[in-house]
This record gives C-alpha cells, structure tokens and sequence, in this order.
C-alpha cells in the first residue's frame, strides 16, 4: 500500500503561507465526487456524438456510406469530411529539420492508424450513436502497415505521399570533439534501450461539448484540454468563427499529463459538426478510444556510448536515438518532442564535454506522439543511468563514487551544459548523498549478500537527475525549441468585501494550482488563505496562456505572474490606506488582513475597508486616480532547473520474473517550496506514473499495425497493490532567475523513478550478467535476464 | 463502450427462469453478477437480445454443507461470500484459497461462483479449482436437472456443456479424502489480474505416505483447465519428495498459446516452476494434517 513519509530541510523562508504545509484547498471538492468534469456539463437540445474509427492501420478509403445510420431512429446526423469544411491540424511550432504532417479533423482519403476519425454521428444518447456508428459502411483498400520506425514493409506505401520514406527528422549535432575523445579513450561502455509506447491515460477521458449559436455566430465550447487559449486558436481557425466569438470554458480535468495540451482532431471535429447543425453536441471519450486514437508517447529507441578513463572520468558520450512519430506529426512538434528532447538532455547531472548526437523519427501506421509527463527525460535518463551503473560494474567503482566523481558539483553553478542549458542552481551531490543516507547503502549490501545467500534477490537502483522546467523562453531557446511562446499572466483581482479571485489561462488538472497560486497571492497580499480562490479557466476572461498548464511550467509562470500582480495590488492597496490613515504608505504592514501602521500607536484598518472606502470616497482620487483593485501582469521566467535523486528497492523472483518494488526513496529539489503537501503529491503521483512505465505499461501492436492494447485489462497501470511505501525529503535550492526561487515539479518523479527500478532489477540479477534493455521490463523480460546467465554459465 | 440495445428480465424463481430460457433460447444471455457479462456487453463483444438477471433468485445463492459429505455451493453465491464461509474453508479449503486471486474484493462482492465458472475462461481460477477438486456441475433445464463431472463441463475458450436453455444451478463439491491436501500457486503482473499461469494441485497419500491421489490442474496454458496427466501418473506411488515432485512436473509435456502477458514458452517455464510450488506447498500441509499415517 503507498504511503509517504515527508521531511523537509533547510526551509528557507521564515514561516509565511509560502513553505507551508498547508491542505489542498480543492480537494474536499475532489475528493467528495464534487469535480465537475464535461460529461457534467449538460446544454438544452444537446446531442451525443460517437466516431467511426478506422479498423485497419493504412488504408485508402475507397467510399463510405452512411445511409443507413442516417436513418436509424433517433440519429440527427452521420457526417463525413465531405461534409465538413476542410480542417487540418498543424500548430506553429518548429524545430529546424522537421517535416510536419497535418492531421486532417476527419480522415478523408485514407486512414494512417487504428482509431482515426472516419466519421461523426450524432444522436440522441451515445447508445444510439453508437448503434448507427457501427451502420456506417467504408470501404477500405488495405496498405502495408510500417510498424516499425524507419522499417519498411514489403511492399511499402508511404504514410504520407510527399515523404516517401516516412522520415519526418534525421539529424545529429556534436559538442566538443567527441570523435577525438572516443578515439583515444581507454574505456568504452555501449548500451541499447528500447522504450515501449506508452501513454498518459488519465482517469478523464478527453471530453469535449461544443454549442454553435448561429445567432450570435458564437462558439461556446467545454473541454477537457491543458491548453484552454491554444483550443481557442484551432477551434477559430477550422471553424472560421472569430477567435473574440469562441469561449473555451473549463471545469476539473480529471488528469491530462500532457494528452490533454493539443487541440485534438476530435475536438474540432465536434465544433464543426455543432456549426453544421446547429445544435450543442457532446462527446465523452470512453477508454477504448482513448487507449487507441488518443496520443501515445515514449516508443524510442536508444544506443549509448560512453568514454571513460581509468578512474572512471567521463571523457565522452554518444547517442543515437530512433524515435517512432505514429501516423501524423501535428502537433507542438510532437513527433519530434520524445527523441529531440532526449538528445538534448542526454548529459544529464554530470560533466560531460564531448558529446554528439544523432536523431531519426520516423512516422509509423499508429496513434501520433505527443508529450507525456517526463517526455524525453525518461530514455535518456534510463539509458544514461543504467549504463553508467554498467561502467562502475566494469570498472569495479562503487556506482555512487562514480557518480559523485562526475557530477556537476555546488561550486560549478550557474554550469553550461555542452547542448547549451544553463544549470542555474541545484543539490545534485546532496540529492544523491541524501538517497544514500535514505536507503542505509551500507546496511543495504550487508542485507543483499545475505539474501543472495538465501535465495532472494533484492537490488537498488539509483537516479540522480536535473530537469528543465518552468520553460521560459529562455529555457526554451536553450533546448534549441526556437518558437514555443511560453510565458503567461495572471489576474488578481480583490473584490469590495477584501477578498480575492485569480484568474489564469492554465487550468489546474488536479495538481494542486488551486492551493499553490492562492498560497502566493495571499502571502503577497497579506491575507488569510480563504479569503483568495482560482477561478476555473475562461478563455474569453482569462489571461492569455498559450502553453497552458504543461512541461512542469504553471508553479514557476503563472506563480511568478500570479506573484507579479499581487505586489501590484498590494502596493496599490497600500497607497489608499496611506492616504486614508495619513501616513506613508512605505512603512505601512499588512498580515491576516489588517493594515498596520506601526508609528500610530498601531492604528490600523482591515483590508476590505480600505477597498470600501476607495469605492467611496472621492478624496481618495488625489492620492489614486484609478482605485480599481485588479492587477495583471506577464511574467517569462529566466530558465531554471529543478533535480532530485530517486532510489528504488526491488525483489526478483528469479523463477518467475516477478518484480516487487518494495520501497522507494527519494530527495527532491525544486528551488523554493510552495507547499509540501503539493510536491510531495507531485513528486510521488510522478515516481508511481514512473513505475508504471518501468514494469507495466506498454501499447501492443501486431505486425498489421492493429492496436491489442484497447482496455485496461490489456493496458496495465500500477494500482495501489504495485506501488510501494515512498519516502521524500525536501531540499532547497532557489533559483536565482525566477520569481521568488521557484522552480517547477510536475514531472520530476516520474523522469527518475524508471531508471531507478531498472537499475535495481539489474542490481538485483548482477550475477546473472545480464543486463536490462528495455522498458518496461515485464516479468517474462526479467525471467529472460535469468536465463541468458543460466545459458552463459 | 456502450451495450447494444437489448430487452431485459427479472424472473423471481428457478422455474420461470427456464420457462423465459427455453423461449428465448440462443437471444438470450442470462447475467449473474456481470463482472464478465457487463464488460463483454459495453464492448459489443456479446450482443444478446434478451438479458435474463439471476439476482432477484434467492433459491440460487447459499452453501450447503452436507455433514462431512461435501458441499453444494449455489450458483448465485457471491465469489466474496464463499471465501469467507467456514463451510467452504472446512471442506473444500482449495476454493478458499485460491478465491483471493479473483479479481479485487469489490468484484468478488458481485462475482458469483455460477458466473465464473459458467463463463468458462481457461484463465480463470474456479474452473483449474473445480477440476482438481473433482466437483460436479449440476444443470437444469425445463426438461430436468442433470449432473455432469467438472472435468467434462469446460468444452473449451469460454464454452461450456451448457445448453442455451440450460441454467448451471449449484456446483457440488466432494468432501475432502482422508490424508488429502492441496494448493493454490498463480503469478500475475499485478495482483487481481487473471494469472498469466495458475496451477491447482490436490495430493492424497496413503497410509504409508506415498502418494495414491494427485490432481494437478492449470489455468492459463489451453482452452480449458489443463490436468497434467503424466505429472499425476508419475506421481502417484511414490513418496512426494522435492525430487520426486520436479522429476514428475519435467516430465510434464505442456504447449501453452502465446499471447499479449506471455509466450508459449514462458508460460511452459511457469508451468514448472508453480506445479513444484503448489506440490510441495500441498504436501508440506500433509505435516500438520490429523490424519497423516503415523511411523
Ligand atoms: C477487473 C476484473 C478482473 C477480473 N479478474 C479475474 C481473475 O483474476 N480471475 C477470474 O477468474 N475472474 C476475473 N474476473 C471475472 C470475474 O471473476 C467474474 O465475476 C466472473 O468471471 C463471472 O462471474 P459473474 O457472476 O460476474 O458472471 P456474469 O458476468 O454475470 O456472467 C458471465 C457468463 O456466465 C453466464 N452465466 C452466469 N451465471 C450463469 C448460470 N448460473 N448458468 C448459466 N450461465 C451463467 C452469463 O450468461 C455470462 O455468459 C475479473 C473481472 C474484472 C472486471
């Protein structure tokens, strides 16, 4: 059963709501069935739509008939692209070298991936869409799948006629020299990973009701998305309705981890069919949609080289890393996102100046990539990591002491990574020092020799890492990601009775913004907790966001901004009470809502009486022409990164294969803490997302490109019997170039943690030899292990 | 993920379930606690025209001990209520202990002992247990009842010797021989999921310990629960030694399908590695057993 136990050391801040441990203010909604998600969302004359979805992986579409579905009683219509007008799906972000693919809303000529979007039919329940989806008749023409990223099968069709061999990126950059070190490097360690696909799969399925009011000439549109103003875009661009004229509006998103940041080809497809019609139209995603059409992620593989000397010195490294796009590239360069980050990263918390590269992504008859919780991190991080542990074996170096000998150390800080990123501060040594102390190492290899001797093979693993996060432009130009704009604002705006509402354009999926933001403001302000509230996101109200909540950003952006824009309000707040209580606004002191004037005998006056009386005294004016009490500001964070080490326990049943993670440990720093409870529940939601990805979680196609994983039975997530007892420990760096040293969180369990229980598996199975090549590792890969040793001897 | 459109009924009794059966015949499903038929209906996988609900039937549920001559358990007896029964842990404790791998407690809550092992899933714990245990399978029909051993009720990939108008009304399970002990072994990814193998093993000894009874039966490896014959035969007349046990289960022939959790040889390997287990689990609770032959 998961459990936590969190400590923090070296707080920071003296005790203000900031650093606080204090309960998520959304959870008693949450947690009490309160979350109001879009399949709540309910409209007069609404209808229900359900997709035909292509069965083969490539095909031409040679006809489709809807004739009988269309008149199937109580179905309103069954409509096809030709019935819409053309909308593809291609966003504006670009790397050099990249060829994108767009995604057309509806599949028209031919279908490139099981669960495509073939047509819509509308209803008046799901039931009956679902009984006239299945009357639809295509016509197929079957093509070979390419199942394989860059393998082409006999008699091959390119997925897309302008790139004949599906190569959508094939390129590599070097750092240093690293073809001199290699040369003449006395130690060269090589390693292969190969990482399934795998996919977010959050509890919410995407969602979306979409309300065409032909009157207005208005869009109304509820959605389960991250990215609630980049919606906006798209939905304007396929509908041709003004972007002023189209309103996303957001409640809970019950999960996202990245799925959910696209605007997706079904998304669109309702607008356009509740513009067509002119009545609201929903569509709530069930799971075997999801688990077939929805984006995947991962599917990479990598080969690692690495240089040492003979005291283990890294001199250099190499990577070639094969990335599989699925059928379409469509967005936030998503194809691209998994292998291009991981080249990037691949360095990771050590001193590495030689370093070269080579990337490929090839598209594939399968369900398209796009960012997942850790995206790229967790190949590069699961290949480095276990391959240096293969090094230190070889070397016969203690893993820990090796990794201390090569990691950026207190003293390097602000450190310039060979790709560019430039480390702004951190506890890397201290993290990993911290695991060690957390794990008892010592006691631990006392215990695994006497296991060992009993029969039971239990093992550690160990993965100290550093993340980009917050991703400002800065960041972002670091990364080499030259046209990704991610900044945001906030709104604060205090009310006439003193309280206060934020309002931003990343919309919290249950993380925890809620608590943290209104935890900023609060403190800025100097009022309770209570008295501030987030509002749900509105796209037509709320301050523009074209990231939206993503890439472990919101914390450290709309943080920062929320920040920015509650000092505004407080100075403002301030100048009137100056003014009212005829003193200078500079000396004057604000907590829990009361304004102080410590020379006056501390006179004071609430907060809300201060906003009162500027509503109604005119003499104020002189002192503020404008007294309006809503502050907006930008913010574009400097580039910080956060970094944590995760260390994992497991126990293999050498017979069966069976994995038991029996405990895992982790220390984490992300700069300045806004709430423990928030990142302990990131950081251990993200280390148990990781295990997932190391032990269970893959999407399996047969060689026809026909998906076999379509329910959760097949696709298995770890449940509270999988994921052990965690342990956490705060560490603190602020970062010197964001607002108040904060630094983001939201993926960073979920980068360590496969790496760590890869490592612990192969710690586990040393003896044998064998070593671990893949993610995840089921039981019959681990039993594998076990037998080449038996077959080596 | 939503069902076809089908009609529905609720008979209160045995007789009028029949009667609606035999009326309805192949358009008609009947549903226990639907934790198979619900899923199999949402995913149109099954498309009947008539659902035919068992739960308003209260002569259906219920175990009966019948004083040291087994038990009869009902078909609608919920999968949770038969393993925490002190009739089923006393006299059939194989059930008993392999029950837990069934799913998760809150589908064990609506499983029914009927449903499992009418649904015949070769992955499925209750047909391997029913089989090693020898029980019978007690059918009626508007024409009659008539009772058919375990061993010849699972036809094959969910199949069984059920006719379409034919309900599975009780299982009825032997009482338990003298000197007789058994075991449950299964390994799953996850705990709760079907065993990718499961091995149900019974050991009977005779008064000088040397094995007269073995039942060794495999979830997970063919289309129904697969006895391992010659691993039985090569067991019986000896004394069940480790040895003896992994020289019997290596002469087992096994060739398990492949699919998604496991390949053919793997599953062989498991096959091997929790036959041993569950033997020599079985015959170590021989140890504590009142009736082991003394000397
Ligand atoms: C997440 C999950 C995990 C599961 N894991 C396992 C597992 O590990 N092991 C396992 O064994 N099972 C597992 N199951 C299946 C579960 O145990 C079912 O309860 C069981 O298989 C069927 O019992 P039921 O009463 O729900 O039958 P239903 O689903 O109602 O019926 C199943 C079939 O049997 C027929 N039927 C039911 N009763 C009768 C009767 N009296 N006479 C004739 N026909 C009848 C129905 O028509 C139907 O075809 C799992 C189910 C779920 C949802």
């Amino acid at each position: 059963m998961a459990a936590v136990t969190g400590t923090s050391v070296r707080p920071t801040a003296p005790p203000g709501l900031i650093g606080t441990r204090v309960n998520r203010v959304e959870d008693a909604r949450l947690l009490a069935g309160r979350g109001r998600y879009v399949a709540d969302v309910t409209l007069p004359r609404i209808k229900h739509a359900a997709f035909v979805r292509a069965w083969p992986s490539h095909a031409r579409i040679l006809s489709i008939d809807t004739t009988r579905a269309r008149t199937l009683p109580g179905v309103v219509a069954a409509l096809t692209a030709a019935d819409l007008p053309p909308a593809t799906l291609v966003d504006g972000n670009w790397i050099p070298g990249l060829a994108k693919t767009p995604q057309p809303v509806l599949a028209r000529d031919k279908v490139r991936f099981v669960g495509e979007a073939v047509a819509i039919v509308v209803a008046t329940s799901r039931y009956v869409a679902e009984d006239a989806a299945e009357l639809v008749e295509v016509d197929y023409e079957q093509l070979p799948a390419v199942d394989h990223a860059g393998r082409r099968p006999s008699g091959h069709v390119p997925i897309l006629d302008e790139l004949p061999d599906d190569l959508i990126y094939d390129r590599g950059e070097s750092f240093g020299n690293p073809d001199l070190m290699f040369r003449d490097a006395p130690h060269v360690f090589v390693k292969d990973l190969a990482l399934a696909r795998s996919m977010a799969a959050p509890l919410e399925c995407r969602g979306t009701v979409a309300s065409y009011d032909p009157a207005a000439g208005s869009l109304d549109v509820w959605c389960s998305t991250q990215s609630p103003h980049l919606l906006r875009r798209r939905l304007s661009a396929a509908s041709g309705v003004a972007e002023h004229r189209v309103r996303v509006m957001m409640h809970d998103v019950g999960g996202g981890f990245g799925q959910k940041i696209a605007a997706h080809p079904e998304e669109l497809a309702i607008a356009l069919a509740s513009c067509a019609l002119g009545i609201p139209v929903k569509w709530i995603e069930d799971r075997r949609e999801n688990l077939m059409a929805a984006p995947h992620a991962r599917g990479q593989r990598v080969h690692l080289k690495l240089a040492t000397d003979d005291d283990g010195r890294f001199l250099a490294l190499r990577a070639r890393i094969v990335g599989d796009a699925g059928a379409y590239s469509f967005n936030a360069a998503s194809a691209l996102i998994e292998p291009y980050i991981t080249a990037r990263v691949m360095t990771g918390v050590y001193r590495i100046d030689h370093y070269g590269y080579h990337v490929a992504a090839g598209l594939t008859n399968k369900s398209p990539v796009a960012p997942y919780r850790g995206v790229g991190f967790i190949a590069a991080q699961t290949a480095r990591e276990l391959l240096i542990d293969e090094a230190a074996r070889s070397l016969g170096i203690d893993r820990f002491e090796l990794r201390r000998r090569n990691m950026i150390r207190p003293d390097d800080f602000p450190y310039r990574s060979c790709t560019g990123l430039v480390f702004d501060s951190g506890s890397y040594l201290e993290a990993l020092t911290t695991v060690e102390r957390m794990s008892a190492y010592d006691d631990f290899r006392c215990e695994q020799e006497q296991a060992r001797a009993s029969g039971r093979f239990i093992g550690l693993g160990i993965s100290p890492y550093v993340e980009p996060t917050g991703w400002g432009t800065e960041a972002m130009n670091q990364i080499g990601w030259h046209s990704f704009p991610s900044n945001d604002s906030a709104r604060v705006s205090m009310d006439i009775s003193g309280k206060v509402t934020i309002s931003i354009g990343t919309p919290s999926q249950g993380q925890g913004i809620e608590t943290t933001l209104a935890q900023i403001s609060a403190e800025v302000l100097g009022i309770p907790l209570d008295d501030v509230v987030v509002s749900f996101t509105d796209s037509s109200s709320a301050p523009t966001s074209l990231a939206g909540t993503r890439a472990s950003r919101a914390a450290v952006v709309s943080g920062g901004a929320v920040g920015l824009a509650s000092q505004d309000l407080r100075e403002r707040i301030l100048k009137v009470a100056g003014a009212l209580m005829e003193t200078d606004a500079s000396i004057l002191t604000v907590a829990d809502g009361v304004i102080t004037d410590p020379s006056e005998d501390a006179a004071s006056m609430t907060v809300a009486e201060v906003v009162q009386k500027a509503f109604q005294l005119t003499e104020i004016r002189s002192a503020e022409p404008e007294p309006n009490f809503t502050a907006t500001r930008f913010y574009d964070p400097g580039a910080t990164y956060g970094n944590a080490c995760v260390g994992a326990v497991v126990e293999v049943d050498p017979q069966t294969g069976g994995v038991r993670v029996l405990r895992i440990v982790g220390a984490e720093d992300c700069g300045t803490v806004i709430n423990q409870v928030v990142v302990e529940g990131q950081f251990i939601g993200g280390m148990a997302q990781g295990l997932g990805g190391a032990l269970l979680e893959r999407l399996a196609y047969d060689e026809n490109g026909e998906i076999l994983t379509t329910t959760f039975m097949d696709y298995l997530l770890p449940t509270s019997t999988e994921v052990p007892h965690f342990e956490v420990e705060h560490l603190e760096s602020p970062s010197p170039y964001t607002w108040r040293g904060i630094k983001g969180v939201g993926e960073s369990g979920t980068i360590g943690a496969p790496a760590a229980i890869a490592a612990a598996i192969a710690d586990a199975l040393a003896h044998t030899g064998s070593t671990v090549d893949r993610l995840p590792m089921l039981p019959e890969d681990v039993r594998a292990m076990v037998e080449q040793g038996e077959d080596r001897g | 993920m939503k069902p076809a459109p089908f009609g529905y009924l609720a008979p209160r009794s045995v007789d009028e379930t029949l009667e609606l059966m035999a009326s309805h015949g192949d358009d008609a499903k009947v549903i226990a606690g639907g934790q198979s038929l619900g899923p199999l209906l949402n995913l149109r996988l099954a498309t009947p025209a008539m659902v035919i609900d068992l739960n308003r039937i209260l002569e259906l549920a219920g175990i009966s001990a019948h004083d040291g001559d087994g038990l009869t358990i009902g078909a609608m007896t919920r999968q949770h209520d038969a393993e925490t029964s002190p009739a089923v842990a006393a006299a059939c404790p194989l059930l008993a202990e392999a029950l837990p791998y069934v799913a998760h407690r809150t589908i064990r809550n609506r499983g029914t002992i009927g449903g499992s092992l009418a649904h015949s899933d070769p992955a499925a714990e209750l047909p391997a247990v029913v089989t090693a245990v020898r029980a019978e399978m007690v059918i009626r029909s508007r024409s009659g009842e008539r009772t058919i051993p375990a061993e010849e009720f699972f036809l094959g990939y969910f199949t069984a010797a059920l006719e379409p108008d034919e309900l599975l009304v009780a299982v009825r399970v032997p009482a338990v021989p003298a000197r007789t002990t058994s075991a449950w072994q299964e390994f799953a990814t996850r705990s709760g999921d079907y065993a990718i193998v499961g091995v149900a093993a019974v050991i009977g000894l005779d008064g000088a310990g040397v094995v007269d009874r073995a039942s060794i039966v495999c979830s997970g490896i063919a289309d129904v629960p697969r006895q391992l014959s010659t691993a039985q035969s090569a067991l019986v007349g000896q004394e069940p030694t480790s040895a003896v046990i992994a020289a019997a289960v290596a002469a087992q022939h096994t060739d398990p399908p492949a699919d998604l959790v496991g390949s053919s040889s793997y599953r062989r390997h498991l096959v091997g590695v929790l036959a041993q287990r569950a033997l020599e689990a079985a015959t170590e609770r021989q140890e504590g057993n009142d009736d082991r032959p003394t000397g």
